[in-house]
């Protein structure tokens, strides 16, 4: 079975062989949810009131006030490469949100199915155990192709895909910091979270990110650059040889 | 030429080796790398894996034949065919060593050995990002994927994308 909808200005897609109606519907509650809350186009969210100045964050909700925690944790451990403000200095939850969401998400399924996978706005999940791929990662250069097809590892539960090329306002790149020199960078991780705060990251803060990921956490990564040489550390090898048809 | 791979500061080691295969092969980017050689010495045969950081640095476990193992003969440039390891060096990341395979007289694999970090966990310093070619990943552009990562969708760009195409088929 195979279920499209929209949601948080993006596009999501579940499949699964023994997906229910209700678990899909739940999934879908659980993002409008997320969006009702934490969206900045919509001027009445939580996080919109946050950003106007008539919401003190002091008073915000849990689920807001964590979440500004969890982004702001990841912006230590990135060194900064990952942030939760926009450069205008207004509070802009948007890098780690879809992740939550799809992380919430992913426990629904789990609960409700042996064998799914989800995709939300190009970054991807699967069930434990399940069909783990082939996952194509879209090619930079022509989004009507795939650049390499990958089977994750069996601990891998997350594909996560960061680019400037498609949405170039959803990284901020610090003033301070060279210019990426990262078109694309996908990261493959044992959950969504890490994986796009990761591939995010790395985006914005380049090789000296990309170093300090593939270092401190257990994560597969790929990497294309703007003159269109590849760069993949030995975990992301193996899948995309796993990934090459035999024969 | 006697078979021997000279694996200095591992780290430094395996970027130079892996930009080197890489512009052996195309005219992938060259960087200037430099090293301080504090010599490892690679043993000639296939599977050897036991080095240690001792004091002597020119230990040779291969000084008098060098081309005594099965595969060797092949050898046109020198290297003859098999894994070579290094031997373990210090590093600011903890003990590294570091494999080479060797086919054809041209290193098709670096990996580096598990190891250890300052605290004594064990890490994978061969996580590190490497240059690959393009050809590496051209036999799996032909996968039968179930579903495509890619930079965030618009909801405009979603119409001509692969998964748009993929949800779709509605397999």
């Amino acid at each position: 079975m195979r279920h499209h909808w929209t949601t948080m200005g993006t596009e999501a897609s579940i499949v699964g062989s023994d997906l229910t109606a209700a678990v899909i519907a739940e999934v879908e509650r659980g993002f409008a949810d997320v969006d009702a809350r934490f969206s900045l186009y919509r001027p009445d969210s939580e996080l919109s009131r946050v950003a106007a100045g008539s919401l003190r964050l002091d008073d915000a909700s849990d689920d807001l006030r964590g979440a500004y925690a969890r982004a702001l944790a990841w912006r230590a451990r990135t060194d900064g490469a990952f942030t939760a403000h926009r450069p205008d200095g207004v509070v802009d939850l948007s890098g780690v949100v879809k992740a939550l969401a799809m992380a919430d998400a992913a426990a629904l399924l789990d609960a409700g199915s042996r064998d799914w996978q989800l995709g939300v706005g190009g970054d991807l999940c699967w069930s434990a155990g399940g069909t783990s791929g082939p996952f194509g990662i879209v090619d930079p250069a022509d989004r009507s192709a795939v650049l390499a097809a990958v089977v994750p590892a069996a601990s891998r539960r997350a594909l996560a895909t960061s680019g400037s090329a498609e949405r170039g306002e959803h990284i901020w790149t610090r003033l301070d910091l060279p210019v990426s020199p990262f078109v694309q960078v996908s990261v493959l991780a044992d959950d969504i979270v890490t994986a796009d705060v990761l591939a995010t990251a790395i985006v914005a803060g380049g090789e000296a990110t990309l170093d300090l990921a593939t270092e401190r956490w257990d994560v597969d990564v790929l990497t294309v650059d703007r003159a269109g040489e590849l760069r993949a550390t030995p975990g992301m090898r193996a899948a995309i040889r796993s990934a090459a048809p035999v024969g | 030429m006697r078979t021997r791979a000279i694996l200095g500061s591992a780290l430094a080691a395996f970027s130079i080796l892996a930009i080197g295969w890489e512009a052996g092969t195309s005219n992938g980017t060259l960087a200037t790398t430099t090293t301080t050689d504090t010599g490892g010495t690679a043993s000639g045969t296939t599977g050897t894996g036991s080095s240690s950081s001792s004091s002597s640095n020119t230990t040779d476990s291969g000084s008098t034949s060098g081309s005594d193992s099965s595969s060797s003969t092949t050898s046109t440039s020198g290297a003859a065919d098999g894994t070579y390891s290094g031997s373990v060096e210090s590093t600011r990341f903890g003990d590294v060593q570091v494999q080479v395979t060797i086919s054809g007289g041209a290193i098709t694999d670096v990996t580096a050995l598990k190891l250890t970090d300052h605290d004594g966990r064990s890490v994978q310093i061969s996580n590190r990002a490497a240059p690959i070619l393009r050809q590496e990943v051209l036999a799996s552009q032909s996968a039968n994927v179930q579903m495509v990562g890619g930079a965030t969708y618009t909801s405009e760009a979603y119409l001509s994308s692969l998964q748009s195409a993929l949800d779709q088929a509605g397999f």
